[in-house]
């Protein structure tokens, strides 16, 4: 169903959940300092990372993501206290459903970086791409 | 659906890095985007100007525009729309600039990258609905607890505006601590004639018909949310009469029992009729029920009889549960000190002379208990007296924080002692010192220059040993390097921190307001927000937020009232932001998971029907509860599931 697969080198397509006030912000920040990463990770800005419904990244997945990465605010640093924790807890529930369905952990990954981290948003996304790299592309049943 | 795409070169900020052309031919082909516009700097006057008239000409029903953060400038162009007359709500801006344009070097990968994200926008936007504030009536009205000078400060501040103040205060007196203090850090001026142009103002100034002041009352019960609170006020019987008493003390002589006055530190005793201490405000006496013996059964009436005013005596007063409406709450209830009792080494309440920060303060008052005297060393006074600074500050053991102002106190005692007895020596014992600001080094200095006075580091609060040897006080210590020493006193003050009142877990819980880990209230955020609370419309003030010195007190006090005269405007109506959550009564199941995940307790229950309901005031939109919701319940405005959907789906393909 992809063209992309085929290609020599592999360019993944991975989709980021940005929380508007640390994460999305780290992002920004990255821009302003013109540090380059690769171009594979498209971003979603949602208010707070305890918006990410596990339906968004099965969604992902289905419509061809290799991988998914949540960006939050640090421990104790959410805009709305905790929603950070409830994210954590719902990312844990989502590894244990995505091995049910043979989707390897590293390509949904969950981090903190704050709003001044734009150097630590850059390498966390370097990384991530080249996890889901290695990895190759994510066959799901059928597809 | 006519959706209008504006791109924005930002200069060339953009448009160097990104091809518009070829985002153009990717962008118009999909089936609703009716026109693709570029535009030079979409946010310079010129560039909102053009937005408007573009907007007004084409009509669209649904914006995209790709630019820059939508932090840096979603209200600008929300306002354009406004102006434009669409629904700002309508809009989707996408980053291009600081996520694609100036992170990608390739200028292929780049134009690609920028045409999903606006795939993803104009998928997106097509669900968008038009959102309004909510508009509220609010009540101007402010309930305060605490009448020390945080509360106080926030009341008259509020009252000197024209806004209407409740305030509320546990003790008989207002005025909080300071009152009680001889002279105030660090410029050494008269406590009582410091404070007392502001207690006056309270009492009868030009404004104090506005201030409703409840003494011996306590805060009971609150329910509702800023701009609507309902509280409950418990108000104990003074058994005086305030429109009748005129103060003038002929009723506590006769009176034939007496107490220890708490408001002495129980230093001395108070008759069951009495003032808590000569110049407190308000100036009437009150009875403690506690100790008359009319309550043990007794008929005695020997302070009515002794009144000179008729019916200023109300035996039959009682408890009052008042009830008031107000729109905002601040919280003045100050602190406590860390009981000394727990540094068992130091023989705080086993061995004579030995004293806090507080009774050393209620000892060289005016209007505490020896009047200003110390007394029991004869003419001349001590010999010398020991000054422990930090007793169980910055203590694992203890409290781990410094509270700040100790050692100010504690150089607030030197000066008076030097002053006051001359022949003393005063030993400063210290862990650290603590003199922040422009102006506390002063008093430090003096005692450095003071001949008398002598300072001793120590290395650690618990190996400090104080016994009785030859009828003085010795006090063995170690210094940093371990070698023991000893000194000897005739009197101890013992400085301790500043911990949280016992109140304050209390009073929290009937708040809903959460305290720290020191358990002191905690504020929204320690830099940018320390008035707030973390509930919207209950704002932390003076020492009950941190320990604090008088002018920060102050100065939180304004701080509060400043976000209530701006926050909580009189005459208008509270506009609520519309990105918040919403329960769909049909579909909730009652199962209650979105009541544990609030963080805002903006989640109400309605147990007769069984389903769950939002607060549009409490709410903040965070959307955890929407995602949390099993049965897909709970829609998150402008943050739908169905967009979020529809732009993954829109950036991915
Ligand atoms: C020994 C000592 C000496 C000090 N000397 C100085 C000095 O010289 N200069 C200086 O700047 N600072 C000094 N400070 C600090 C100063 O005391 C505080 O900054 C100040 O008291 C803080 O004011 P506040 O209004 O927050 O609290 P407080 O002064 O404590 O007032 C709180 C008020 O709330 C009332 N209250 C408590 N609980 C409730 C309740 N549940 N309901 C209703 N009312 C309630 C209390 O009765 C009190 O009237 C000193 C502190 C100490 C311990
Ligand atoms: S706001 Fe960033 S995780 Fe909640």
């Amino acid at each position: 169903m992809n063209t992309k697969r085929n290609e020599n080198e592999f360019e993944p397509k991975i989709l980021g959940f940005l929380c508007n006030w640390c994460s999305y912000a780290a992002a920004d920040k990255a821009g302003t300092m013109q540090k380059p990463y690769p171009a594979n990770v498209h971003f979603i800005r949602v208010m707070c990372s305890g918006r990410v419904d596990p339906q968004f990244v099965l969604k992902a997945y289905e419509e061809g993501a290799d991988g998914v990465i949540i960006l939050a605010c640090h421990p104790g640093d959410c805009h709305y206290k905790e929603g950070n924790l409830k994210a954590v807890g719902r990312h844990n529930m989502l590894l244990r459903l995505l091995k049910q369905f043979g989707i390897e952990e590293e390509r949904c990954r969950f981090d903190y970086v704050s709003a001044s981290e734009g150097g630590k948003f850059v390498s966390v996304i370097t990384d991530m791409v080249g996890t889901v790299k290695e990895l190759g592309p994510l066959c799901l049943n059928g597809k | 659906m006519k959706i209008g795409v504006y791109f924005c070169k930002c200069g060339t900020n953009i448009s160097d890095r990104i091809d518009p052309q070829k985002v153009m031919e990717e962008i118009t082909k999909l089936k609703d985007v009716a026109y693709f516009e570029t535009v030079d700097f979409l946010c310079a006057e010129e560039g909102k100007e053009f937005l408007e008239k573009d907007l007004k000409k084409k009509k669209p029903m649904r914006v995209v525009l790709g630019a820059c953060s939508p932090r840096d400038h979603e209200k600008t162009f929300m306002n354009v729309l406004s102006k434009a007359a669409i629904n700002p709500y309508l809009m989707q801006m996408v980053n291009i600039r600081e996520h694609v344009a100036w992170v990608i070097s390739d200028i292929c990968k780049a134009s690609d990258k920028a045409s999903a994200y606006l795939k993803g926008a104009v998928a997106r936007v097509q669900l968008h609905e038009p959102l309004k504030p909510e508009e509220l009536n609010v009540c101007p009205d402010v309930l305060v607890i605490g009448a020390g000078p945080a509360g106080l400060k926030a009341s008259l501040s509020l009252t000197e505006a024209g806004r209407k103040v409740v305030l509320v205060e546990k003790n008989p007196v207002i005025g909080g601590m300071p009152v009680r203090y001889e002279e105030i850090f660090p410029n050494m001026e008269c406590g009582p004639c410091m404070l007392e142009p502001m207690l006056g103002d309270v009492l009868h100034g030009d404004n104090s018909e506005n201030i409703e002041l409840l003494t011996l009352s306590e805060v009971v019960e609150v329910a509702g949310y800023l701009g609507n609170f309902i509280v409950k006020i418990k108000q104990l019987p003074r058994y005086v009469n305030p429109k009748k008493c005129i103060g003038c003390r002929e009723c506590i002589e006769p009176c034939p029992v007496s107490a220890k006055n708490e408001f002495n530190c129980s230093l001395d005793e108070r008759k069951a009729i009495s003032f808590a201490f000569s110049g407190g405000l308000p100036n009437f006496p009150f009875i403690d029920d506690k100790v008359c013996i009319r309550t043990k059964g007794e008929n005695c009436r020997l302070c009515e009889d002794a009144c000179i005013v008729d019916d200023a005596i109300i035996f039959d007063d009682k408890e009052k549960v008042i009830e008031k409406n107000v729109g905002a709450i601040i919280v003045a209830v100050g602190a406590e000190l860390y009981d000394c009792s727990n540094l068992t080494n130091l023989g705080y309440g086993k061995l004579p002379n030995i004293y806090t920060s507080l009774e050393f303060e209620r000892i060289i008052a005016s209007n505490g208990p020896t009047e200003g005297e110390i007394q029991g060393f004869g003419k001349k006074g001590p010999r010398s007296i020991a000054i422990i600074h930090c007793a169980g500050s910055l203590d694992k053991n203890h409290i781990k924080y410094c509270s700040g102002t100790c050692c100010q106190s504690a150089f607030k005692f030197n000066q008076f002692i030097s002053k006051k007895l001359p022949n003393t020596k005063i030993f400063h014992f210290f862990k650290e010192i603590s003199v922040p600001g422009k102006e506390t080094f002063q008093l430090y200095n003096k005692a450095l220059n003071n001949p008398d006075s002598m300072f001793i580091r120590y290395r650690n609060i618990n190996e400090i040993d104080v016994s009785i040897e030859n009828g003085r006080l010795a006090i063995h210590y170690s210094f940093s390097s371990g070698k023991r020493c000893k000194s000897t006193a005739d009197m101890i003050i013992l400085c301790p921190p500043v911990i949280p009142s016992s109140d304050t877990a209390e009073l929290g819980s009937i708040l809903e307001i959460p305290a720290d880990r020191y358990g002191f209230f905690e504020e929204l955020h320690n830099r940018v927000d320390s008035i707030q609370s973390k509930l919207k419309g209950v704002y932390l003030t003076g020492s009950c937020q941190s320990p604090m010195d008088i002018q920060n007190a102050m100065n939180q006090g304004l701080a509060a009232s400043g976000y209530i005269l701006s926050g909580l405007p009189e005459g208008k109506k509270l506009e609520i932001e519309p990105i918040i959550a919403s329960v769909d009564e049909e579909r909730c199941s009652g199962c209650r998971v979105c009541n544990l995940v609030c963080p805002y307790k903006a989640i109400d229950f309605d147990e007769e029907k069984a389903k769950a309901t939002t607060n549009s005031v409490l709410c903040q939109g965070c959307g955890t509860c929407v995602a949390a919701c099993p049965a897909g319940a709970i829609k998150g405005n402008h943050f739908t599931v169905e967009e979020l959907l529809a732009e993954i789906q829109g950036v991915l393909t």
